[in-house]
């Protein structure tokens, strides 16, 4: 049996102060697979996601990517490039003045060279729609276009694994059907954290529920969302439209 | 002030946008540098030297209406600031104003301080109404600014809007609560909110810094333009300066 | 006056002050980049930022004045002196650039004044109250807004010397309109600083408390300086009062123009002053300045082992 793709064992995070934030934490994801991780604000998607690739570290067990444990070795630099981070706040990930050079960014640490790194990033931004804009500031974009350039800094560096943190904060519904046709398409393995149960119903095929900083629930999505007990017992909503 | 205005100029196809940008902010540099150090009283230096500002203004299709407008908020504080040159400088008195005099070598002062300010002040006008900053922090960069002041300065770029943004938000909350009247109210009321945006301002670097970080960010930030010299723009660029030395170098003679 | 404008500042002045103060942000980029870690660019960027975005609030002072932020002590109490001082230099070049807000040919100046002055200057002050008041939060307030207050007023004499020195004011107007106009501001600075690092340190107290509180053997050292201060103060006050030819006259000595009457055009101060004066002036001046503060602020920072 090969190893998951992501492995999360027994995973535990408390924060300095001392607020416990995960707590045994367990989890595997296979290659292709698409994981919606549920739960209402404060539950841990977010601290969830950021151990994906180091940026937190745990205060018990562990993450393995392709069989590599996350920790500060030589190693993190390549598990960074392996796993994308998309944040809640796509103004977080858009710091640079020029789109170009924030999509270029991640390139250029990799080592690429500024030419090649330009012609990726002028690549990706057609691809995403977003040609045409690179010389742009991010505060000169819309929402929905901040948002898909955002996911064109980290998709520039060809991740396996794709982490978003609640992409469609700032979507409308047209917004919201663009970026799941976009990462269906895509294929990249998937792991968003929403408390949107439509996006995850259109997107993902899996659904964990984490609460109090807990795996509840990990089951079939439809399965999960049938259970209307469950989804008001840790405060989800049923998706709209039902 | 207003900041918004700043790269909304779309840059206007011309021989001076096609320098590097390097060239223009030396260029510019130069003939700012050089207007504004004329020694009292070099008239037709200064005289040269703002045609040679207007050259380049046509040169680079820059409505001059627009130039003059933009110039208009800076002159008029050199003009608050430079007034008292007309009363602080000793000699002979051409208006008595009860307990002042206006002195002669005062308004000679007066006038060739507000000269050499208003050619200078054109030249850096010029500039940014031909450059957008993300050229002008590549142009910082190629002179070898310390990397920290140029990486903070990209990083602020952005950041700057995103508080600008806040602030504006903060005060409108604060407004619409009434806050504010009066002028102890209104110190309060903009010290908390400036305390706000800092706190919020190192927030946002943190996650900033982390997602940074998550794509590989190791200390250094790489460049990604490239600009062309052509041998005419080195031409054009040491002539500028050649005629900026000269005419210093005139001045003085 | 606090960001000088281009045509005030004379062709010595320019180049001394733009010497002076690229020697001074050299050894800063060392010595920041020494101590740089990981997470430093982004709360540069952050401070830069906020810099600016301080300068546009304008606070009100009564009587129908305001004035914004300079930043000085806010700026270096929470990043340290060295990036503190390239933060502040980021500010006054990109103002100068990008708002017209002080002179391009004036950066040198207003670099010095600013950045040197203003936030290396202040930080020293800021260092040696705290020396003399100790720890605690409401403590280091007190102590930034000391800082905040002597800081405004060195920037203000440093203008001011240097439109005296280009021979733009005579150097007694300068001090007195200039100087004066910067200790109304230095009030509003002060309260401002402690308004803003109050808050901070309530918030985030591992951000502000960066500077540590000097040991007590620094603190001799504080009384010390802060006596001779002041004593300097009482002297040159008194001087000065009593004789306000005294000052002009010692710089007309050096070949810095003064207040003597320009007389008729033709005689401009800057043909008679002799060859080589006002610059040697300015080199004397660089000298001063930057040995100052360069040995100020390595007394004011003991080896410290950790950071």
């Amino acid at each position: 049996m090969t190893a998951p793709l992501v492995e999360i064992r027994e995973l535990g995070f408390h924060y300095p102060d001392g607020t416990p934030a995960l707590d045994g934490v367990s989890l595997a994801v296979a290659r292709g697979e698409r994981v919606a991780v549920l739960g209402p604000t404060g539950s841990g998607k977010s601290t969830l996601l950021q151990h994906l690739n180091g940026l937190l570290r745990p205060t018990a067990g562990g993450v393995w990517i392709e069989g590599v444990t996350v920790d500060a070795g030589p190693g993190l630099s390549d598990i960074r490039r392996k796993v994308g981070l998309v944040f809640q706040d796509p103004n977080d990930q858009l710091f640079l003045p020029t789109l170009m050079e924030d999509v270029a960014f991640g390139p250029l640490n990799d080592g690429v060279g500024p030419v090649d790194a330009a012609a990726r990033a002028t690549a990706m931004l057609r691809e995403l729609g977003l040609d045409g804009v690179g010389a742009r500031a991010a505060h000169h974009l819309s929402g929905g276009e901040r948002r898909l350039a955002a996911l064109a800094t980290v998709l520039v560096s060809r991740p396996v694994v794709l982490a978003l943190d609640e992409p469609t904060g700032d979507l409308d519904a047209r917004g919201r059907m663009r970026l799941v046709d976009l990462l269906r398409a895509r294929g990249e393995t998937l792991l968003v954290a929403t408390h949107d149960l439509t996006l995850a119903r259109a997107l993902c095929g899996r659904g964990v529920v984490l609460y109090g900083g807990r795996v509840v629930a990990d089951r079939e999505l439809g399965a999960l969302l049938a259970d209307r007990a469950l989804l008001e017992r840790y405060g989800l909503e049923s998706p709209s439209g039902e | 002030m207003s900041f918004h205005h700043l790269d909304q100029f779309a840059t206007v196809p011309s021989p001076v946008t096609a320098m590097p940008p390097v060239a223009r902010l030396v260029g510019a540099t130069s003939v700012a540098v050089g207007a504004a150090t004329l020694p009292l009283g070099a008239w037709p230096a200064a005289a040269a030297l703002g045609a040679l500002v207007a050259a380049m203004t046509l040169l680079a299709r820059v409505p001059v209406p627009l130039l003059l407008r933009r110039m208009s908020g800076p002159l008029a504080f050199v003009l608050l600031a430079s007034a008292g040159l007309l009363v602080f400088v000793p000699g002979d008195p051409v208006l008595d104003l009860g307990w002042v005099a206006v002195t002669r070598p005062g308004v000679e002062r007066f006038g060739f301080v507000l000269a050499r300010a208003v050619v200078a002040l054109s030249a850096a006008v010029l500039l940014v109404t031909t450059t957008e900053f993300p050229d002008l922090l590549d142009a910082l960069r190629r002179l070898r600014l310390p990397r920290v002041v140029t990486t903070a300065l990209s990083l602020a770029y952005r950041l700057l809007y995103l508080l600008m943004e806040e602030l504006e938000r903060l005060l409108r909350a604060a407004r619409s609560r009434n806050a504010g009247a009066g002028a102890a109210s209104r110190r309060r009321l903009a010290a908390g909110v400036a305390a706000a945006v800092l706190q919020r301002a190192f927030a946002r670097a943190e996650r900033t810094h982390r997602a940074m970080l998550a794509r590989g960010y190791q200390g250094e930030l790489a460049t990604l333009t490239e600009w062309r010299w052509r041998a005419w723009m080195v031409a054009a660029l040491a002539t500028l300066l050649g005629l900026v030395l000269v005419t210093a170098v005139l001045a003085r003679g | 006056m606090a960001h000088i404008p281009d045509g005030f500042l004379s062709a010595p002045v320019v180049a001394g002050t733009a010497a002076a103060a690229a020697a001074v942000l050299a050894l800063a980029a060392q010595r920041s980049r020494q101590r740089l870690e990981e997470r430093e660019a982004p709360v540069l960027g952050a401070a830069t930022a906020f810099v600016f975005a301080a300068q546009m609030l304008n606070f009100p002072l009564g009587a129908g004045t305001s004035a914004h932020l300079l930043g000085g002590v806010l700026v270096t109490a929470v990043v340290g002196p060295w990036s503190g001082m390239l933060v502040l230099f980021a500010v006054v070049l990109v103002q100068a650039l990008l708002f017209q807000d002080g002179g391009i040919a004036a950066v040198g100046a207003n670099t010095l004044n600013l950045a040197v002055c203003g936030g290396g200057g202040g930080f020293v002050l800021y260092k040696l109250s705290l020396g003399l008041v100790g720890e605690g939060r409401r403590r280091r307030v007190g102590a930034a807004a000391v800082a905040a207050f002597g800081s405004t007023l060195l920037v203000g004499c440093a203008v001011a010397a240097e439109l005296a020195l280009s021979g733009t004011v005579p150097l007694m107007p300068a001090l007195v309109i200039v100087g004066g106009a910067h200790g109304i501001v230095a009030v509003g600075e002060a309260a401002l600083t402690a308004a803003i690092l109050g808050a901070l340190l309530r918030a985030r107290p591992d951000l502000a408390a960066a500077v540590a509180v000097p040991p007590r053997a620094t603190r001799r050292w504080g009384y010390g300086v802060l006596a001779l201060a002041v004593g300097l103060a009482v002297v040159a006050t008194g001087v000065a009062s009593s004789r306000p030819d005294v000052l002009t006259a010692a710089l007309d000595r050096l070949g810095a123009v003064g207040g003597e009457p320009a007389g008729t055009a033709g005689s401009l101060p800057n043909s008679r002053s002799p060859i080589g004066g006002p610059w040697v002036a300015a080199a004397v001046g660089v000298l001063i300045t930057f040995a100052l503060v360069w040995g100020a602020v390595r007394l004011a920072r003991p080896r410290r082992s950790r950071s």
